[in-house]
């Protein structure tokens, strides 16, 4: 039985279609913001309203997620002028920014506001260390937890290492397949002036970085920054009337679970990720395959979580995965590119909203990279990849975002041009 | 020397650490439907019974999968490092997280047999862990 299976969640009954993407913002992507996350916040929401082409009127609702380290929405409201009809702080991380990009089209179909502006604002080096150190090592022990943290289980990277190293066992997928990941997305952020790291990395640059928890090398796991993220959503009428082509929003998967999603580990192979489930929302509400994604936003918290997501969600075979991300397939100039800001293996981390961010850009066909800016405003891109380069890709129709928040939950969206 | 983060036993977990502390390695076991469970918890996760037994477990399992750590998640676990984080399956079903230890980390292995050994970290708490077979 597919989780779907009771339920018809095909269109004419989905909302497919009838909601955007109308702005995005970031602030630049750094190691010590020296600011709070209530200033890095408003640049980012000033910066997506400007984006938009929207003033403080024209917003009146706000969500945003954190693990503890934001300001709430009212401040972020009150500090920009914004009146709220709905606001929501929700819990969480990686897998949010999809869920709640559904929960905007929700709020907006059930008629409780218009307009919804999504942030995350995070000092995730500087504050609450992603990696597990620093304050978040100091957090108490208790309940369910204590089956974990006293035998040293507490990192992302740690709670996931052993489906990485299972899907090895399972499918013989391989460290030097899995380090192109890294490989590729450093190709990207190299074309990316807003990127922290632009260094073009090899195979062996991985492999010989200093192991973390096996199968993580250092360069196998992501960049912890500070920056804030915004994202605007309303519906197809209105995002009409705003400055850009606006990336419709043809379907959503939410924080979809795996069974046990208290400790996924007890059930079914953990070589198989939420993806699994979430692809039998995507696809049939969104009306298109993997096979017509032009773009892929696959969330790489580590490098195996791209390519364990791309193959639960039907890019590749189930356990081909190790080949799709070494092939060439996900490189710019490739057949399906992902993650070509550089994601969070280089750009910056801001738990998934950077890879919404970009694909947004890629449907406009107006990357933020290197390219001359022409005389209506709009860079002349090259499509030439080299470093330093152009990183937009032609023609982009159709894209995915796969947002991950363990191996055991994720999200996901498709978005399509305007 | 830092203290590694202890875990404080409440309502549903109680029995399992005053067995830990005797060097019993008990899971709860459902009366009505006869399968195993862990971690505790207030009902059967495969019957929704809440008629649920303390048993004493086999203490025999394999490595379902691990990871060898080489980085200290908390100053507690300064110059312990490497050590092996490891997912078991024990024989009575359940997987549970544990260490393995009383072995060269880069000697695990998935399908590795393993049985239940006690470490006394404090007089309060005792933590089942694992050994090679």
């Amino acid at each position: 039985m597919t989780p779907n299976s009771d339920m018809d969640v095909s269109t004419p009954r989905s909302m497919r279609d009838q909601f955007a993407i109308v702005g995005v913002g970031e602030t630049t992507y750094t190691r010590g913001s020296g600011r709070s996350t209530r200033a890095l916040g408003t640049w980012a929401i000033r910066n997506a309203m400007e984006d938009a082409g929207l003033g403080p009127d024209d917003i009146d609702g706000m969500l945003s997620y954190s693990n503890n380290d934001s300001t709430p929405a009212t401040f972020m409201a009150g500090d920009l002028g914004i009146r709220l009809n709905f606001f929501m702080d929700c819990y969480g991380g990686g897998s949010s920014t999809e869920a709640l990009i559904g929960m905007a089209t929700g709020v907006i179909a059930a008629g409780m506001c218009k307009t919804v502006v999504i942030f995350r604002a995070m000092n995730g080096f500087s504050q609450v260390r992603i990696g597990g150190t620093g304050a978040r090592s100091a957090v108490p022990v208790d309940g369910d937890n204590l089956h974990s943290r006293a035998y040293g289980w507490q990192s992302a990277g740690q709670m996931f290492a052993p489906s990485f190293l299972r899907h090895m066992y399972d499918y013989g997928t391989t460290p030097e397949q899995v380090a192109m990941v890294k490989v590729v997305h450093s190709e990207h952020a190299s074309n990316n002036p807003k990127a922290l790291y632009k260094k073009r990395l090899t195979v062996d640059d991985v492999l010989s970085s200093r192991m973390i928890c096996k199968p993580l090398h250092l360069l196998d796991c992501c960049v912890e920054t500070d920056n804030a993220t915004a994202i605007i959503v309303t519906s197809i009428d209105r995002a009409r009337d705003c400055k850009h082509r606006p990336a419709i929003i043809r379907s959503i998967a939410g924080r979809v679970c795996k069974p046990r999603a208290d400790m996924h580990y007890q059930a079914g192979p953990i070589s198989t990720v939420a993806g699994h489930y979430a692809k039998d929302i995507l696809w049939p509400n969104a009306g298109v395959g993997p096979e017509d994604i032009d773009v892929t936003g696959a969330y790489d918290a580590f490098t195996f979580t791209t390519m364990l997501q791309l193959e639960d969600y039907g890019f590749c075979k189930k356990g081909e995965g190790g080949q799709y991300v070494s092939d060439g397939t996900t490189r710019l100039g490739g057949k399906r590119p992902n993650n070509t800001s550089g994601g969070h293996l280089c750009e910056g981390y801001t738990h998934g909203m950077n890879m919404v961010i970009e694909n947004v850009r890629q449907l406009r066909g107006d990357v933020d990279d290197s390219c001359p800016i022409g005389p209506d405003g709009k860079r002349q891109h090259t499509y030439d990849y080299r470093e330093g380069g152009c990183r937009q890709v032609k023609d982009v129709e159709l894209t995915a975002n796969l947002g991950w928040a363990n191996p055991g939950t994720g999200s996901a969206m498709v978005m399509m041009r305007g | 020397m830092a203290q590694i983060p202890l875990p404080r036993p409440y309502q549903d977990t109680e029995a399992y650490w005053s067995a830990a502390k005797e060097h019993r390695f008990v899971i709860q076991k459902c009366r009505d439907c006869g399968e195993h469970q862990f971690y505790p918890r207030g009902v059967c996760s495969h019957c929704l019974s809440s008629a649920l037994d303390w048993v004493e477990a086999s203490g025999s399992g394999t490595v379902y999968s691990f990871s060898v750590n080489y980085r200290a998640p908390h100053p507690g676990f300064a110059g312990k490092t490497p050590f092996v984080l490891a997912i078991v399956e024990l024989a009575e079903g359940p997987r549970m997280m544990t260490n393995i230890v009383d072995c060269d980390p880069e000697s695990v292995r998935i399908g590795m047999p393993v049985v239940v050994t006690f470490d006394d970290v404090t007089e309060e708490i005792t933590l089942p862990k694992f050994r090679p077979a």
